[in-house]
């Protein structure tokens, strides 16, 4: 993997230039995925700003958090589509520099 | 036919016995705690959901079986629960009831299975950091502003000029080749808090670069960028 030149597309501008703030670590969010995801399958799901920032500036906290959310909703039986509709609700997806992942298969990263 | 993980995931299921889904996790919290004659089933509990969250991350992650092969997927699964168990348990006196305990255990096997997962499939992909701060660089030549519009040109500007070496080494890699953060962080010997916390403030200093040069309205918010 070296130096190629590339086009930035729409989509690498945005995430290059997007904004992350209010600041938190992936430690902090780590810390309270599992209370944001509990509160998305119940149904009364709040985001603070800072964990909002965070999962759509960071796409490692955000594919396990979408991946906890869909291993939640199957042990609680919650429907996951209901559960995602939140999610992508919540953090506002038309602003999402990742692909939208599908409900049954992850988007990967392939190296 | 039945993906294999899925086959694997039931045999780790009915380890748990007969137990249902709502069961498994019921008072496990106190059982591990309590160090009492249940403490050890209460750990092989522990260790079924933690199997059962590495194989979810295996069956979201596509390819991973043509990349790795059955047998390193399933080691990987393996050390990925049992760090998880361990990370459980090490951490069980954080865990303050305001979740599941499943849900609350479950982003521990979740993290330690997409960690492995992604290490593996990119073991023996190299990763040139020097060659990849330097493309943004070679990206700003006389023939490449010939190409792209006003605002790529001053994206590429800005991370040419107004990012350190390391900073654009490091955004190049994680937002533009998708190397994965814990495949940069095992790389560069850092952890996720600090990789993450360089991307931040290069996005910041872009953003800071833009704003100045007038292609940004509005430091804080995301979608003022001007095309």
């Amino acid at each position: 993997m070296t130096g190629r030149h590339r086009q930035l597309t729409p989509e690498a501008i945005r995430r290059l230039t997007m904004s992350t703030e209010p600041w938190m670590s992936c430690d902090d969010c780590f810390d309270e995925i599992d209370r944001y995801v509990e509160s998305v399958l119940a149904g009364n799901s709040h985001i603070s700003p800072r964990l909002r920032a965070h999962l759509i500036g960071c796409s490692a906290c955000f594919e396990e958090a979408w991946s906890l959310l869909l291993l939640a909703a199957d042990e609680q039986r919650t429907k996951r589509r209901q559960a995602l509709t939140r999610m992508r609700d919540d953090l506002d997806c038309a602003g999402l520099p990742w692909p939208d992942p599908p409900i049954n298969g992850a988007r990967r990263r392939t190296p | 036919m039945r993906p294999v993980w899925e086959a694997r995931r039931s045999a780790w299921a009915a380890a748990a016995g007969p137990r249902s889904r709502a069961e498994v996790g019921a008072g496990l919290a106190d059982r591990l705690r309590s160090g009492g004659a249940s403490f050890d089933e209460a750990v092989r509990e522990l260790q079924v959901l933690m199997l059962r969250a590495a194989w979810h991350q295996v069956a979201r992650t596509p390819g991973v079986y043509a990349k790795l092969g059955a047998r390193r997927v399933e080691d990987a699964v393996a050390a990925a629960a049992d760090e998880a168990t361990m990370a459980v348990l090490s951490r069980l006196d954080t865990f303050e009831g305001r979740s599941r305990f499943t849900t609350w255990a479950f982003k521990f096997g979740i993290l330690h299975a997409a960690v492995e997962l992604r290490r593996a499939s990119w073991r023996h992909v190299e990763i040139d950091l020097v060659a990849l701060g330097d493309q943004v660089s070679t990206m700003t030549s006389p023939e490449h502003h010939a190409e792209g519009g006003d605002l790529e040109r001053a994206v590429r500007a800005a991370i040419d000029s107004a990012l350190t070496a390391h900073q654009r080494a490091v955004m190049t890699a994680l937002l533009l080749e998708n190397v994965p953060m814990d495949v940069l962080v095992e790389r560069l010997g850092s952890t996720r808090n600090a990789l993450y916390k360089t991307l931040h403030d290069a996005r910041k200093r872009v953003r800071a670069d833009l704003t100045r040069r007038g292609y940004l309205t509005d430091s804080t918010i995301n979608e003022e960028v001007i095309p």
